[in-house]
């Protein structure tokens, strides 16, 4: 059997929905589980008190990517049908800073925000309403901000594309990358946490 | 050494590392290179559900479908001198770099039947998984479709369905024969113009691309 299933065309456009709905439903579980149903928590992020989200994001990241490298190497994975966002690098900088802007003022980000809400908590309703008005008012200004969104097109690349390096130099790269950034982030927590 | 001395997230690195350090060697992508499954293929020729006829494929248009995409194989010149409505044109060489989805029908035709054939059997080795030839190709089109024959000695289920032939024929710019007409030679007859071909569905893409929203 080979995957990606849907696109294989192993089930069909209403069954990935109720996928989807299934993978949701446990991604929201694990970010609340994790702690991230709390904008305290998060927050915590930005003053270094708390690596949580860093440490949890980046094993995400590191395990995602371990999973599809061995699955496509051993051929269960067709890597070249996994869907990208294409990349427009000025863009998703402008875009990254207000969702980072964004998340320290509101203490959430999109995904935590929906499992806070499940909890119960107000402020992740409100911060739900943001983001109602949010995508109203990018939708109402597209037009204006058109040319700037769909500048600098690079297409669906990854980043041993762009560098021009080996697929499994650049996985063992970014595994080091994590062991070495969480050693440093639990040195920032104690540090950040002897100071206050 | 005792496992006990490193906690869950010292054994969680080492792993991680591990897995990396292996991943040096990996080559995930399969590139140009594909897999045949010899058996599965050959069942499939044999079990002959590899091809739509040109009456099935003229039924499918007439009723407007759009859950397929019919490719054209044939050069540019040709198929701008008659192509089978709603088909798009690519050359065999430029098939590996036509966006095509795994999961769409395709359904491919060339004069005869043989570039056909061989383009079903490198999209099929290429994890397309539902390809059809139209049999016959547009050699089987122009006979069958575009110019049908009632053979003389037609008892009545064949006149009647000559009859909703002859339709189709016309639906296509065509023109059914009888009698004497049949004797001649299908090939010699004057090939539509394409002045006004039936409207286009354009290509069918059943999968509509959706932009995906990904982050935490």
């Amino acid at each position: 059997m080979m995957t990606p299933l849907y696109k294989y065309g192993f089930f069909g456009e209403e069954f990935s929905l109720l996928v989807a709905f299934v993978l949701g439903l446990g991604f929201g579980f694990f970010l609340e589980r994790a702690g991230f149903g709390s904008a305290r928590k998060l927050a915590a992020q930005f003053y270094l008190y708390d690596m949580s989200v860093f440490k949890v994001m980046f094993t995400a990241i590191v395990t995602a990517m371990l999973g599809v490298t061995y699955l496509g190497w051993i051929g269960v994975l067709d890597l070249d049908l996994v869907y990208l966002v294409p990349t427009h690098l000025g863009p998703q900088i402008v875009g990254g800073l207000v969702l980072g802007v964004g998340f320290v003022v509101g203490g959430y980000c999109p995904g935590t925000s929906v499992a806070a809400l499940a909890t119960g908590r107000i402020d992740a309703m409100l911060y739900a309403l943001g983001i109602f008005a949010g995508t109203f008012v990018y939708a109402e200004v597209y037009p204006a901000i058109k040319g700037f969104v769909n500048s600098d097109p690079m297409g669906q690349v990854t980043l041993p594309e762009v560098f021009g390096l080996p697929w499994g130099l650049v996985v063992y790269a970014v595994v080091v990358i994590a062991v070495v950034g969480f050693w440093g982030a639990t040195k920032i927590e104690r540090w950040a946490g002897s100071r206050s | 050494m005792n496992l006990r001395q490193f906690t869950l997230n010292r054994k969680l690195a080492i792993v991680a590392v591990a897995l990396g350090t292996l991943a040096l060697l990996a080559q995930p992508h399969r590139g140009p290179f594909v897999r045949l499954d010899a058996r599965e293929l050959a069942s499939v020729v044999e079990a002959e559900v590899d091809h739509v006829t040109a009456p099935e494929l003229a039924a499918w248009i007439v009723e407007g479908r759009a859950d397929y995409r019919l490719l054209d194989l044939r050069t540019a010149e040709e198929h701008a001198a008659y192509h089978i409505p709603t088909a798009e044109n690519v050359p065999l060489t430029g098939l590996a770099d036509y966006p095509l989805l795994r999961n769409e029908k395709i359904v491919l035709y060339s004069e005869g039947g043989i570039h056909s054939a061989q383009a079903w059997m490198l999209l099929r080795a290429q994890g397309y998984e539902a390809v059809y030839m139209v049999l016959g190709g547009l050699d089987s089109w122009k006979d069958e479709v575009l110019f049908p024959a009632l053979p003389a000695d037609a008892d009545a289920s064949a006149r009647a369905q000559f009859e909703r032939a002859a339709q189709v024929a016309k639906f296509f710019g065509g023109e059914a024969r009888a009698g004497a007409e049949a004797a001649a030679s299908a090939a010699s007859a004057e090939l539509p113009k394409l002045t006004a071909p039936p409207p286009m569905p354009g290509p069918a893409t059943p999968v509509a691309k959706k932009k995906k929203k990904e982050g935490c």
